[in-house]
């Protein structure tokens, strides 16, 4: 095929008609600007000069939080800032002179929110006081036609209902840090409000709703004339948690003199009844603008009271664990229920002497009296028959060593040894006798209270691992329409029935036979199972020779109980730190709470508990008003 | 390889060279106008910093010979089309798009590196294609070669930067001699693709057209930007409210101001001189770069600047008449005056490679 080469000229050509097109355009372009400048110029002018339309933006307003009964935990108030509009003072030093004297403020705080707000366009009017009070409020009305400089703006403020109740499921609020703006997607600024920790984090797109904006018109003062359009904010949802306010009452009064926590849970559904992590500290702090001192207060205190010990904070189980290996030792075949271990108060393994807490032993116990006099030899023998890694084995089906979803974040996983976590992870062989020590829940074993509540509602589930949460319900505020929380479920190894109701025996006989360690905690009118912990303090002996503060040694107190026996509704999990033994410490408010559920009026406390001074008359207060 | 040392410019045309200069000047200093005492605080300064990376990136382009360019043309576009594939695979969203590419404090948009990989094969295409009559074969390598980039950052999705590429097709069949035939059939083509493609668009680019048509319906929404930059366009007058004076910038009524609005702050504050200096600068450079174009050494050259201007000059009839509501708010920023650091390096590079070709019109070069 012949092939024309294309003249260079055909293109030149082509450019010279490029060129004047591209003149045209640029020109006609030209003349659309004149248009617009020159001919309507005016027009725009006036329209820039009077009708300078701003945005702002409409913040949604939060759903409330409320127990599963509808009882209001967190809700808004409504909170007074007050303004200072530049433009309008003709004496700025006598305007900040006269507001500080009017209201007692500090006059370094205002002065220097006034030099900072110097650096904005005068328009933008300088916050100098936040949350006024009602008086406070009308005393700078009363001067408007003074002072016209000074303007009071309304916003709603979170409200925690009950200071520090609840503190760690709720979380808190507080202006939105850097990395939360930036990660945001532009949803989030400077100055808004963000939740942080508790389900106010957890549900923060829940919760918040979506905000407006609000097209306003305003005058070359910048202040609001009129408003042109508005795109409604679409408020938050209600969120019902699976909390109850009159069990939360109990535990709240419960711990009121105690470190610790409770967690109170339904084992079929994982809902969480009652959750509380002692110290606590008061939500609305934070959204009052947390003062130093106050920040200070709460970073120094030893107890770390921001801390939620129930899913945050790691303990040696103790005697709790006793129940799992039990079951996992029947299951196995290893012993049968009437296999009997002589416990002469304390039993040599690996050369090593190992002591019964029952000084004087106690005699030939089989399995179910083992738990309920939770006979620490018996497990040291089971322990040397199970080894670690069996040990292992069975804890992990009951869910230790994983976090448990609950929905609250920074949640701990925990420690369940095996010889590979010893090898890989620490480093030192595992020592056989380390296995006899963590057969009573002693060593290189660590739990959270919220492991433990998970892991009994799988043993009285046949095996089934609820996974906690508070999230019980969320309701649309405008049209009522509730969303319902879908419980979750892992399933763990399936649990034989005939073995669990050994197992369920003895926790029976823990609390409602005469020597069984939680005796004095029974029940009137339930049938409560549990059982008993007692977790020591590393370096219990050596601190005390050193003279170290003898309260902060004080063991570790666990109670791990359920009601009732049959069908099972409520499991509660008690850890009281330094709080002694687990039948004095922390089984009466497993009672408490099984009682505040069933609606019993609780009977006279009998004498050990009185004695010991743990019945607080709170919560016969509480459980009595709940009653039907 | 490299053409020996720059004999004292005498040679690089400073027509060219200047205007894009002032422009990009103009831009930091609007630029700063804009974003002073807001977050943006500091933008200008960085926007310095990247016209410096673009001068650069223009004095390698002119010492580079940009006949090795052409000659290695495919695979400088698969490596520039590379990280766009990258991108909407593994992209992290920036403002909704995958567009960006971060290198610690800095973003790049690869796209705006590939539309100028894709002007080098459009020259290269032709350089081969040098018959006196357009053959289909051609049109439909030119579709192809167009139409790869376009999609990939039409998934971004970023319909502006995509609209950037298509000049390019323009380009190539009208300075390649489409006869008048083939122009009523692309016509139709085009108009039967424009009406399935309206079912492919997100929500808010058929949202931003429908504002285009008809601006008061949606006063809150997408309506809001035509409107508050056609009130700063207009209010500006014949000279303007003043450098910094400008309410509707100064106010930030203006979205965006300091990236694709730029033109209204700058038609706001030194009014309809303003805009005529900046149009004036911008008719310099293009009447100038096609006049360079005639004279290139040979039919690669032609069309490497005829593709670069053409792509210019696309960008700044949609952006000036984005402002006054003449086109819809596509994304589509001034080359060299809007804030964004891909896209002023990338200009100037451009201008290093017009530059380049004009560098060496003589054989001997």
């Amino acid at each position: 095929m012949l092939r024309i080469r294309e003249d260079r000229q055909a293109v030149a050509r082509r450019i010279e008609v490029a060129r004047v097109a591209v003149g045209a355009m640029l020109s006609l372009l030209a003349v659309a600007y004149w248009i617009v400048q020159i001919v309507h110029g005016d027009y725009y002018f006036s329209l820039s000069e009077n009708n300078r339309i701003r945005a702002v933006k409409v913040t949604a307003p939060r759903g409330y939080v409320l127990d599963r009964h509808g009882v209001p935990l967190v809700e808004n108030e409504p909170a007074y800032t007050l303004h200072l509009y530049r433009r309008e003072a003709k004496d700025l030093e006598g305007s900040v002179a006269f507001i500080i004297d009017l209201l007692g403020l500090n006059p370094e705080v205002v002065r220097s929110r006034v030099e900072r707000g110097r650096r904005d366009p005068e328009f933008v009017p300088i916050p100098i006081a936040e949350n006024l009070g009602i008086e406070e409020v009308a005393a700078v009305q009363a001067r408007a036609a003074e002072h016209p400089e000074f303007a009071i703006t309304v916003s709603q403020r979170r409200l925690y209902k009950h200071a520090g109740a609840a503190a760690h499921a709720l979380g808190y609020l507080s202006e939105a840090t850097p990395d939360q703006i930036k990660n945001s997607n532009d949803a989030y600024g400077v100055g808004d409000w963000i939740g942080q920790k508790g389900v106010e984090s957890a549900y923060e797109r829940l919760l918040a709703g979506t905000s407006g904006e609000r097209r306003v018109i305003v005058d070359s003062h910048g202040r609001e004339v009129a408003e042109e359009a508005r795109l409604e904010a679409s408020p938050g949802q209600n969120l019902f948690l699976t909390l109850d306010s009159k069990l939360q009452d109990v535990a709240e009064e419960y711990f009121k003199t105690r470190v610790g926590s409770v967690v109170a849970m339904d084992p079929r559904t994982g809902e969480i009844l009652a959750l509380v992590s002692s110290p606590s500290y008061d939500p609305n702090w934070f959204t009052r603008r947390v003062t130093s001192a106050e920040w200070a207060g709460l970073l120094e205190n030893p107890d770390r009271p921001l801390q939620n010990r129930a899913i945050q904070n790691m303990y040696s189980p103790g005697s709790v664990v006793k129940p799992f290996l039990a079951y996992g030792a029947l299951a196995r075949g290893l012993v049968d229920p009437e296999w009997r271990v002589f416990c002469p108060g304390h039993a040599t393994f690996y050369g090593r002497e190992f002591h019964c807490h029952k000084k004087g032993g106690h005699g030939l116990v089989n399995l179910r009296e083992a738990i309920k006099e939770s006979c620490d030899v018996y497990f040291y023998t089971l322990g040397q028959k199970l080894g670690v890694d069996r040990i292992n084995e069975i804890l992990t089906g009951f869910g230790f060593g994983t976090v448990t979803g609950v929905d609250l974040s920074f949640e701990k996983a925990g420690l369940v040894p095996s010889e590979e976590w010893a090898r890989t992870k620490r480093g030192a062989r595992w020592y056989p006798s380390e296995t006899i020590s963590v057969a009573i829940g002693q060593g290189p074993i660590l739990v959270t209270s919220m492991q433990v509540a998970r892991a009994l509602s799988a043993l009285l589930e046949g095996g089934r691992l609820p996974t906690p949460h508070l999230f019980y319900a969320s309701q649309d505020p405008r049209t009522g329409a509730q969303l319902r929380y879908k419980a979750e479920f892992l399933q763990g190894p399936t649990l034989e029935a005939d073995k669990l109701a050994i197992v369920k025996s003895g926790m029976w006989a823990v609390v409602n036979e005469a020597g069984g360690t939680a005796y004095g905690s029974r029940v009137n009118g339930v049938e409560m199972g549990g059982k008993t912990g007692t977790a020591q303090v590393v370096g219990h002996d050596t601190a005390i020779k050193a003279g170290a503060d003898k309260s902060k040694l004080e063991t570790h107190a666990w109670f791990a109980g359920f009601a009732p026996i049959q069908d099972p509704g409520i499991v509660v999990v008690v850890f009281v730190e330094n709080g002694g033994h687990g039948n004095l410490a922390a089984a009466p408010l497993a009672k408490a709470l099984v009682e505040a559920r069933y609606g019993i009026a609780p009977a006279p406390p009998p004498p050990s508990v009185r004695a010991s001074g743990t019945s607080a008359p709170g919560f016969a207060r509480a459980a009595q008003r709940q009653a039907p | 390889m490299i053409g020996g040392t720059l004999q004292t410019g005498r040679r690089l045309d400073l027509v060219v060279l200047g205007s894009a200069l002032c422009l990009a000047a103009l831009g930091v200093l609007f630029v700063a106008s804009a974003t002073t005492g807001t977050r943006f605080q500091g933008l200008a300064a960085r926007q310095a910093i990247w016209i410096a990376v673009g001068l650069g990136a223009m004095v390698a382009a002119i010492l580079f010979d940009y006949r090795m360019l052409l000659k290695f043309s495919f695979a400088i576009y698969c490596a520039c089309l590379l990280p766009l594939v990258y991108l909407l695979a593994f992209g992290a969203r920036i403002a909704n798009v995958r567009s960006w590419i971060r290198f610690g404090q800095f973003q790049f948009q690869p796209a705006e590196l590939a539309k100028i990989a894709t002007a080098l094969l459009v020259a290269y295409l032709f350089e081969n294609e040098d018959d006196a009559r357009l053959h289909l074969s051609t049109v439909f390598k030119l579709g192809a070669i167009v139409g790869l980039p376009v999609l990939l950052v039409f998934l971004q999705p970023d319909m502006g930067l995509a609209l950037t590429f298509l000049p390019l097709i323009f380009v190539g069949l009208f300075f390649g001699g489409l006869p008048a035939r083939g122009w009523i059939a692309i016509f139709l083509v085009v108009a039967v693709i424009a009406g399935a493609g309206w079912f492919m668009l997100k929500d808010y680019q058929k949202a931003r057209i429908g504002t285009f048509l008809n601006p008061d319906a949606d006063v809150l929404g997408s309506g809001y930007q035509v409107r508050q930059s056609k009130i700063a366009v207009g209010s500006g007058g014949f000279s303007g409210k003043g450098f910094r004076g400008g309410t509707q910038s100064q106010l930030r009524f203006l979205p965006v101001q300091h990236t694709d609005f730029i033109l209204a702050v700058i038609a706001e504050e030194w009014g309809f001189l303003g805009v005529i200096l900046v149009l004036a600068l911008f008719a310099t450079l293009f009447l100038r770069a096609l006049k360079l174009a005639q004279t290139a050494r040979d039919r690669g050259g032609v069309f490497l600047v005829l593709g670069l201007t053409g792509m210019m000059f696309f960008s700044v009839v949609i952006n000036a008449s984005m402002m006054i509501g003449l086109a819809p708010t596509t994304g589509i920023p001034l080359p060299f005056v809007s804030y964004g650091g891909s896209s002023v390096a990338t200009t100037f590079l451009a201008i290093g490679l017009i530059l380049g070709v004009q560098y060496r019109r003589f054989a001997n070069a």
